[in-house]
């Protein structure tokens, strides 16, 4: 479910590059980005996401928690989504408006994703950039407990955690927490060893710069484009991830709802013809997800330009 | 070779001891056991059940036995939800089938996923190459509780060619959803990753060697680029594991098709936390088993890695 | 009939940002067991002459013009004929011996293909026959080193192993991309010694593209100098030393280090290589040229040719110091 690792490797690779050729990477890669048409029509389509999960709640006509009990019981005929009854993506089987939940769930689940993914960059690159800088036996114990952890089922620790602790999006941000900065660590540790024998890193190191200040403020930065695309990529993931476990009915719990949530709910009531009751959460599902793959891509490619 | 695999279980033992530990600890942490239910049993009661399951014996003594009953005996107790089993029948029950569809899955997402990055690297910029992408980046946003419903609604409510659950000693029409759902995201994964990564494998150096020699395409592309291409894919075979594994709780909540997934919600919601630890061990040492295949596939493959 | 007859060769690569011109018009013959030398910068045209002439250009990129072969056009040859040619008739070896061999497979099974496509003998035979070749080039121990992989050799061994698999087949023609750019000066001696030898034992025609001229002196018969894919002068490789008729050369003879002489500071040639996607209209050497005409800015001086040399530049030969 993570992004693939080889395919942001070569971003440093690039960025050393333009410092060589004494060219601005930022402004190459703002054009690259801005000539991919895909990638710009998805960042549109992103602010649109979010726009909706922001400001949809001012349009719409129900609260989310609003119960229109004149609706239970007869949702196949009055629940259809209609302009006139002011529930504009139906009602759920709860007779509750649709249209306010979908905006809530979308907007949870942006913001898991986004945080999750935060978090998990965050951490990982830390982690990663010290064992790189520092090497030796340190390296050797660091990275052999990422492989430790790495090997363990995470989806189902999590569920364990979520079981026993019960059922809080703070659960679900550390369960996700635990195991999405793994990769990001192995690939700040690669990216590290090779910057660590820079020139202006052994500089630093022999004006008698601290070793924390030389990983903040010398080798993290060298890591930005990476981090920048990984993170862009690992947000869907997030989303996914945050949607299987609500799918499950171990995310998100009501009266709030995520996307995953939805879709759940949606799937068990399409049998009986409701299938806006899907159909709208697994749009929002859907484009949220490609946006941000095809965002991800164009950072990449206008990053690290290389014949994919 | 013999060392280097010796050396890899060395890792994989002290993991799995930690999977057992982590996993006791946070079920030990757990406020309310699973004999706490809305009406309460009386005290004297409460005790004798807890005693007979040894929940009564301090912590690191229940730990003990539990690992070591675990590695001596693979016996991961008795289930304390159904009275009359033992984790071991329940896992017995359900594994084999989350096997049987887990290893069609995994089948076809690889086979499937290959074939169209390879094709589509061949015919780069051709429709072969469009279209595997296509298939590959729409696939992507269906993971497997998207793509379960999606089949459902397609094959069972409207085209009504296929049975929309149980699984029946594992007939093909039962197995066929699953195993789409399951595979679907991962074989688009894999196809990506193979695409970019032959693209990668033809434009280096000794391609251009290999095709200097005379070679026709063919054999340049199956005797010279198959076996680095495949690296970057062995590498993700990994996590692919994990995620479909993972996945199958899902296909067997929505297909009640009756595996390990099933039983491993049903006790997580009734704290049956024998199961739960006996499932997730069981899926732990698979995990690590086959990172453990697919390092020495790696090493044999790249004659650079040093056993 | 020459071996080799190269005649307006052009070589154009479609890239996101219009199209690059790689090769501009380029002529030449190579003649039986004759050895040539292309000079000029990176960037000059002369590796993608090489791939052209191989059948070895880049997905995106185009070749036009006649390359004739035996008198054989190349650039009209289907994949299977020329498949049927290359490393049999023409061979080549590359610029970067660490990175041209497979490391994913034997240097036996990588030799030893050749032989079995080529002259479709058995897998042990062609084995014994590369282990001889091998021998050849001066591989010690080389019956029992036949069975490691690439990155069990150094860069200079590599590069053996190389010029041994070109020569299985005993090839007409060898061209030699750069053979010891990414060596240590000895290493690229002893190799420049081994191919020396190998012309003579063998017969084979060299091309050989360098931009270092110390290699060229003394062992090519004649040189052609390229730049912005263009050929700038043709001669035997003595007149063009003595007497250097283009700006560009005498400015590349000028920047060779020499010990036998001492000239104070080592000379450059000013200014970067041409942009090849937007090459000036006139002579592409005329923004670096230190002698330049207002006519060379404008107009492409056309090749002349005098007695066995040609050139092409506005300024009299006689002027050119």
């Amino acid at each position: 479910m993570l992004p693939n690792r080889a395919a942001v490797e070569g971003i440093a690779e690039n960025m050393h590059l333009a410092e060589v050729k004494g060219r601005s990477l930022w402004a190459d890669a703002r054009t690259r980005f801005l000539r991919n048409r895909a990638a710009v029509i998805s960042l549109i389509m992103l602010c649109a996401v979010a726009g909706f999960a922001l400001f949809g709640g001012l349009i719409a006509q129900y609260k989310g928690d609003f119960v229109n009990f004149s609706l239970i019981g007869s949702n196949a005929y009055l629940g259809v989504p209609s302009l006139e009854t002011g529930h504009y993506f139906g009602t759920d089987s709860n007779g509750r408006d649709l249209f306010a939940r979908t905006v809530q769930g979308t907007g949870i689940s942006l913001m898991v994703g986004v945080v999750g993914a935060l978090v998990a960059v965050i951490v990982g690159t830390l982690y990663g950039a010290t064992a790189g800088y520092y090497g030796g036996r340190i390296d050797g114990i660091m990275m052999r407990i990422v492989d430790v952890l790495m090997s363990i089922p995470f989806m189902f620790v999590l569920i364990l955690m979520l079981v026993i602790f019960g059922r809080s999006i703070f659960m679900l941000f550390l369960g996700i927490g635990l195991i999405s900065w793994l990769d990001m660590a192995r690939i700040a540790r690669g990216q590290t060893l090779t910057i660590k024998n820079k020139e202006f890193v052994e500089v630093a190191v022999a004006t008698g710069v601290r070793p924390l200040k030389i990983i903040l403020r010398h080798i993290v930065p060298n890591l930005l484009g990476i981090v920048i695309v990984y993170a862009t990529l690992l947000v869907p993931n997030m989303i996914i991830f945050e949607s299987f476990i609500s799918f499950l009915g171990l995310g998100v719990q009501e009266p709030a709802t995520s996307l995953g949530a939805l879709i759940n709910e949606g799937s068990r009531t399409m049998q009986f013809g409701y299938y806006w009751q899907i159909a709208f959460p697994l749009f929002f599902f859907i484009v949220t997800i490609f946006a941000f793959f095809f965002v991800g891509d164009g950072l990449r490619d206008a990053l690290d330009p290389k014949d994919r | 070779m013999l060392s280097f695999v010796f050396r890899r279980l060395a890792v994989a033992v002290p993991t799995l001891l930690i999977l057992v530990v982590l996993s006791f600890v946070l079920m030990y942490a757990a406020p309310g056991g699973p004999f706490n239910s809305e009406r309460p049993l009386p005290p004297e009661v409460l005790a004798n059940i807890e005693a007979k399951y040894g929940l009564d014996q301090p912590f690191w003594k229940q730990i003990v036995n539990y690992v070591v009953s675990v590695v001596t005996q693979f016996d991961f107790g008795p289930s304390f939800q159904y009275k009359d089993r033992s984790v071991n029948d329940v896992i017995a029950q359900g594994f084999p089938v989350t096997l049987t569809y887990g290893f069609w899955s995994f089948v076809v997402a690889v086979t499937v996923g290959v074939s169209l990055g390879v094709a589509a690297a061949i015919k780069q910029n051709s429709w072969v190459d469009y279209f595997a992408v296509g298939v590959s980046i729409g696939a992507q946003v269906l993971p497997n509780f998207v793509m379960a419903p999606l089949l459902l609604l397609v094959f069972t409510l409207w085209l009504g060619w296929l049975p929309g659950g149980g699984w029946n000693g594992g007939q093909w029409q039962f197995l066929i959803m699953p195993v789409i759902a399951l595979s679907t995201s991962y074989m688009a994964s894999i196809a990506r990753i193979t695409r970019s990564s032959m693209l990668e494998v033809l434009n280096t150096n000794f391609i251009r060697t290999a095709r200097a020699k005379g070679l026709p395409m063919r054999r340049v592309i199956w005797k010279h680029a198959m076996k680095p291409t495949m690296l970057p894919v062995l590498s993700y075979l990994g996590p692919a594991f994990v995620g479909m594994i993972t996945g199958s709780v899902i296909i067997d909540v929505f297909f009640s098709t009756g595996g390990i997934g099933q039983f491993f919600v049903n006790s997580a919601f009734n704290r049956d936390y024998s199961v739960i630890m006996g499932i997730t061990i069981l899926v732990g040492t698979l995990t690590i088993l086959f990172n453990l295949l697919v390092d020495i596939l790696y090493a044999w493959i790249d004659p650079k890695i040093r056993y | 009939m020459s071996l080799l007859e190269i005649e307006d060769l052009k070589v154009t690569f479609t890239t996101a940002d219009g199209d690059v011109n790689a090769v501009n018009g380029v002529s030449f013959h190579v003649d039986k067991g004759e050895t040539l030398a292309i000079v000029g910068e990176s960037g000059s045209g002369k590796s993608q002459t090489a791939f052209a002439t191989m059948g070895l250009l880049a997905k995106n990129g185009r070749a036009t013009g006649k390359a004739r072969f035996d008198g054989q056009d190349l650039l009209q040859m289907s994949q299977r004929e020329f498949n049927a040619i290359r490393s049999k008739d023409i061979a080549m070896i590359f610029q970067d011996p660490m990175t041209s061999l497979n490391p994913y497979l034997k240097i036996s099974d990588q030799m030893a293909e050749v032989l079995m496509l080529h002259k479709g003998i058995g897998k042990s035979q062609a084995v014994k026959e590369s282990a001889q070749m091998l021998d050849a080039v001066r591989i010690p121990d080389a019956a029992a080193r036949i069975t490691m992989y690439p990155h069990e050799f150094s860069g200079g061994m590599r590069q053996r192993i190389m010029i041994a698999m070109s020569l299985l087949c005993q090839p007409r023609l060898l061209i030699a991309d750069e053979p010891t750019t990414a060596l240590d000066v000895t290493v690229q001696a002893q190799i420049m010694q081994l191919l020396g030898d190998i012309r003579q034992d063998f017969g084979t025609a060299v091309i050989l593209i360098t931009h270092d001229l110390g290699v060229v002196a003394g062992f090519c018969d004649r040189t052609l100098v390229m730049y912005g894919g263009q050929v700038m002068e043709e001669g035997t490789t003595d007149d063009i030393f003595a007497t250097p008729a283009h700006p560009y050369t005498s400015g590349l003879l000028k920047a060779v280090p020499r010990l036998d002489r001492d000239d104070g500071d080592l000379l450059t040639i000013a200014g970067e290589p041409p942009d090849m996607s937007n090459l000036p209209k006139g002579c592409p050497f005329s923004p670096r040229c230190a002698v330049s005409l207002d006519r060379c800015r404008s107009q492409r001086p056309a090749m002349e040719t005098i007695g066995n040399r040609r050139r092409a530049c506005h300024l009299p030969a006689s002027e050119v110091a």
